[in-house]
């Protein structure tokens, strides 16, 4: 038990996991002081304040702390810690230490943590008279936070997961018996190959930045209801609840674009539960938003103001309890598995969902609910309801992401859908139908009351120059081959686009406050109108058509061909392209494919040609990882990844050294069909499968390494000269007589799977013989590659940044209105 | 009739709708025995029979891979699927797979796997190997 351990450096975790326990400590301490400071009748006695105040910048410092101590352990390699062992390796470029971090739990626990923190200062700084209410509810929310990463064992159970743990706690193996274990841990296990891309440094960040800041807006709720301040609440938390709902969209479309650029599931949205775990809160937080802002110009929906605004931070916890619990398991890719923390997960679910139920029942009564029915032709009755309707599709993302859950809890044993991303695709369209639609005519109407006629003409106008672009854009793209409710969703979606770009250019005439919603609604919509035709109508180009039987119905998936087998220099026409894969590149891990593009026009001209790279990396601990490479054009992506490659992971990490086997000789002619030798002159030439052979001249000097020649001694090269599918390669076997004995060296020439011996002289008819190996076709270099054509998927990261705009805009315009006191 | 509760039976009837359709599409667990009886897709649940031969000779057809899995009931089945070998198949431990009989084969339209991690014991990943995704949104 006393084993002395040899070489470990335990002050960084010993340090980072004191100021584990002092974060919790003083997040604790934190909430306690604001707590009293807030139902505290002593006006003037600031002590409890002060101390609120004190303990948070001390949680602050502690949570910083505790993130230097991790870097530190990480950035030197400590393996002896698990969090860096499991994580991390020493050939990890720095940058990507970065990304090791968030890749455990407890790393990405901390992220939020330090969000939070840094949240907490700001309104420290801003919120005024509403600091110590919202700041008891943020501290609360640290200790929840904070009391994940303690990794301490309480009445037999261990609280939380600390990253500070050592590997030999964490694993049990007989090698941590021995004092000196440490010296046998050369390396750790690294970063998953896929997170190596510069989207994951900054994608978790912004996503976690987006989680934590969903805070200030319920806290703000909480704080308006618990200090009887109920219409107050709503106009200081909207530019929070719109930074949130910008951050958070930003983060998930960013995940969704290192999806599209580093994952081969081959697309930008995969209706993964957890995708959907981000996408449940961000929806609610918007539809929260538009209820916020219909209570603060009308007076009415205060209720369900207030419920969508609780319930949108319940469900990033409970999201954070799908994902993190390990219970989504068979359902999911990438959920995170138990570390152990289901039921702490559970607690902190229900803590605040207690804390939203038990404040709205308490103050039910007090709830300035407006009893006057709301116009039908006014903006915020529309407003209303395209919110329930984003509620809904919201409901319907969680009914079906949650059925593990629901398995859970009523033991039953429910296998999600078979085909899920149909069947969300469906209902999500038709959702984004009504909510486009609204978002579109709600326009036309005016808060409280509008003139109808006035209302009807406009509308009706746009409804059809919507439905004529929509018809031009079904007909062009192809959208019309789809299910009807995804033409409705289009429609919609330009339909938005149109009646907002009125409204656009009505604010830049002078109503310039409008402008930001208006950006942020054409961004939405324009957004849809890329995924809707991307995800809708790309097409695999790589389809196998030889040897297909048509099955009727296509879309029971299974038998699409959509993989297409290259042999090295070999090309194959694949729809308007001549593909051929004509090399490799290795930078270690990574290998590179290079498949060759070349299109030819009518004429039978060159009109474009491009290489493509699309890496494989086998790794020791993932496998193979493959990453796909894309060539994006204006109005389209042609996306290209490897699906099957023969290649090793020895081979990788001998990239750089030529091979050059003398040794293997023997065993290296296996790899080749029987020899043929072939006696020719100067000038002749060879054929063979894959093109032909010409002996140019005899080189009297060859090269030779390591080899003395004496006076009687003979070298000679052959200088041949290889063209294989309209590639050439220059080879020289060498043919030696040393002391009597002959040898000869023979040369490779791997790209055209050939292998060359000058074996013979034969000088009494000038002729030399030449022994050819070539490869079978089985053993040459092949890769197995899939290739996708996207359309117009630029309209859906151009929405993304022209949603982003808008928000910035109505976030601006909405604090300017605020006068905080 | 209120406004507010016309929108209300509106919301709440969609609620019930989506509710019903999302049990409606839910597929069942179960085994080949089951597979057999449905035209339905189904989920099965088992474990790679590792003493028969993965089939997977990308030059003769690059989308044809062919395994014999167990399921839980220990029932063996040759499994058919349209597509690359799954990286590092062999070596998974469960094996979920999405599809539905055909004559004798099974033919997986997706295949969830679980491989325990070469280094690491605490830890089990997962991946996902699907047939096809395009042009069915």
């Amino acid at each position: 038990m006393d084993t002395v351990f040899i070489g470990e450096h335990l002050t960084p975790g010993h340090l980072g996991q004191f100021f584990i326990i002092l974060s919790f400590g003083t997040a604790l301490l934190s909430t306690i002081s604001y707590y009293f400071a807030t139902t505290q009748t002593d006006k003037l006695d600031q002590s409890w304040f002060r101390l609120g105040r004190l303990s948070f910048y001390i949680n602050t410092i502690s949570v910083v702390a505790i993130g230097c101590c991790l870097f530190y352990i990480i950035y030197n390699h400590l393996f002896e810690y698990h969090y860096a062992w499991a994580h991390s390796s020493r050939t990890l470029p720095v940058y990507y230490i970065i990304s090791s971090y968030w890749e455990g739990q407890e790393g990405s626990f901390w992220l939020w943590t330090f969000w939070q923190a840094v949240l907490g200062n700001i309104l420290i700084w801003k919120a005024k008279s509403w600091e110590k209410p919202v700041m008891t509810v943020i501290s609360l929310s640290q200790v929840l936070l904070s009391s994940m990463l303690i990794g301490v064992e309480v009445f037999g159970a261990r609280v939380g997961s600390s990253p500070f743990i050592l590997l030999r706690n964490a694993i049990e193996a007989p090698i941590f018996s021995q004092p000196g274990y440490l010296a046998f841990i050369k390396d750790g296990n690294g970063l998953n190959p896929l997170l190596q891309n510069y989207w994951m440094v900054i994608h978790p960040p912004t996503l976690f930045l987006g989680f934590a800041s969903m805070i200030i807006p319920f806290a703000y709720a909480v704080a308006g209801l618990w200090q009887r301040r109920y219409k107050e609440w709503i106009a200081a938390a909207i530019p929070y609840a719109l930074f949130a709902v910008m951050i958070l969209g930003t983060g998930i479309i960013m995940g969704s674009f290192w999806a599209y650029e580093s994952l081969n599931f081959g697309g930008f949205w995969n209706w993964d539960p957890v995708e959907n775990a981000s996408v449940i809160p961000w929806l609610i937080l918007i539809a929260a938003v538009h209820v916020m802002i219909v209570y603060k110009n009308s007076g009415h929906s205060y209720f369900t103001a207030t419920f969508l605004t609780l319930l949108s931070f319940v469900l990033v916890l409970y999201a954070s309890f799908m994902t993190r619990s390990g219970i989504l398991g068979e359902t999911s890719v990438h959920a995170f598995t138990d570390l152990g923390m289901f039921w702490h997960l559970v607690i902190d679910v229900v803590v605040f969902f207690a804390i939203m139920v038990g404040l709205l029942i308490w103050r039910w009564k007090e709830l300035p609910i407006n009893k006057k029915e709301e116009e039908t032709y006014s903006r915020e009755f529309w407003m209303f309801v395209g919110s329930a309707f984003l509620a809904l599709s919201c409901l319907q993302l969680v009914i079906v992401t949650s059925i593990p859950v629901w398995n859970a809890m009523f033991k039953t044993n429910i296998a999600p859908p078979a085909n899920p991303i149909t069947l969300y695709n469906f209902f999500q369209a038709g959702f984004a139908f009504v909510v486009t639609l609204f978002l579109g005519f709600s326009q036309f109407l005016k808060y409280k009351k509008t003139d109808t006629t006035r209302f009807f003409i406009t509308t009706l106008v746009y409804m059809v120059v919507a439905a004529l672009v929509t018809g031009l854009i079904i007909y062009i793209t192809g959208l019309y081959k789809l299910k009807f409710v995804f033409m409705l969703a289009m429609f919609g979606a330009v339909y938005g686009i149109l009646a907002n770009a009125k409204i656009l250019s009505e604010a830049l005439k002078g109503k310039f406050k409008l402008a930001g919603s208006a950006v942020a609604h054409i961004g939405f919509a324009l957004l849809l109108v890329g995924a809707l035709i991307a995800a809708g109508t790309s097409k695999v180009v790589s389809q196998n058509e030889t040897g297909v039987i048509q099955v009727k119905d296509f879309d029971k998936a299974g038998d699409a061909r959509e993989n297409i087998m290259l042999y090295k220099n070999q090309p194959v026409q694949m729809a308007d392209y001549k593909v051929t894969y004509i090399g490799d590149s290795l930078v270690a891990p990574n290998h590179y494919f290079k498949v060759d593009y070349k299109r030819y026009g009518a004429d039978g001209k060159l009109t474009e040609h491009f290489v493509l790279k699309p890496n494989s990396q086998a790794n020791a601990k993932f496998g193979l990882v493959s990453s796909p490479d894309t060539k994006h054009y204006l109005l389209h992506d042609l996306y290209t990844h490897i699906t099957a490659a023969p290649i090793k992971e020895e081979e990788n990490m001998a990239a750089g050294t030529t091979e050059d086997g003398h040794e293997h000789e023997a065993n290296d002619d296996k790899n080749y069909e029987p020899p043929v030798a072939y006696e020719i002159g100067l000038g002749d030439t060879i054929r063979y499968r894959e093109g032909y052979v010409i002996l140019r001249s005899l080189n009297k000097q060859p090269k030779l390494q390591n080899i003395p020649l004496t006076g009687s001694d003979v070298a000679v090269g052959a200088v041949l000269e290889i063209v294989a599918h309209d590639i050439k390669y220059l080879a020289e076997p060498v043919f030696m007589i040393k002391g009597g004995n002959s040898f000869d060296f023979p040369r490779k020439v791997a790209d055209a799977g050939l292998k060359l011996r000058f074996s013979k002289i034969i000088p009494k008819e000038n002729k030399f013989e030449i022994t050819l190996y070539q490869q079978p076709e089985r053993e040459k270099a092949y890769i197995v590659m899939r290739a996708i054509n996207f359309p117009y998927i630029n309209f859906f990261w151009s929405g993304t940044i022209i949603m982003v705009i808008g928000f910035v805009m109505s976030i601006f315009r909405r604090n300017k209105e605020l006068k905080v006191v | 009739m209120k406004k507010s509760s016309i929108l209300g039976i509106v919301v709440i009837a969609i609620a019930i709708a989506v509710i019903i359709s999302t049990y409606s599409n839910t597929s069942t667990y179960g085994s080949f025995k089951d597979a057999e009886k449905t035209q339905d897709e189904l989920h099965i649940v088992g474990h790679l029979n590792k003493g028969k031969q993965l089939y997977y000779e990308p030059t003769k057809d690059a989308n044809y891979f062919s395994f014999y899995m167990l399921d839980k009931k220990g029932e063996e089945c040759k499994v058919v699927f349209t597509g690359t070998k799954p990286q590092d198949f062999e070596r998974s431990e469960q094996i979920v797979l999405t599809g539905q009989m055909r004559g004798k084969e099974f033919h997986a339209s997706k295949i969830l796997m679980k491989c325990p991690s070469k280094y690491t014991q605490d830890k089990i990943e997962t991946t996902e190997a699907t047939a096809t995704k395009q042009a069915n949104i």
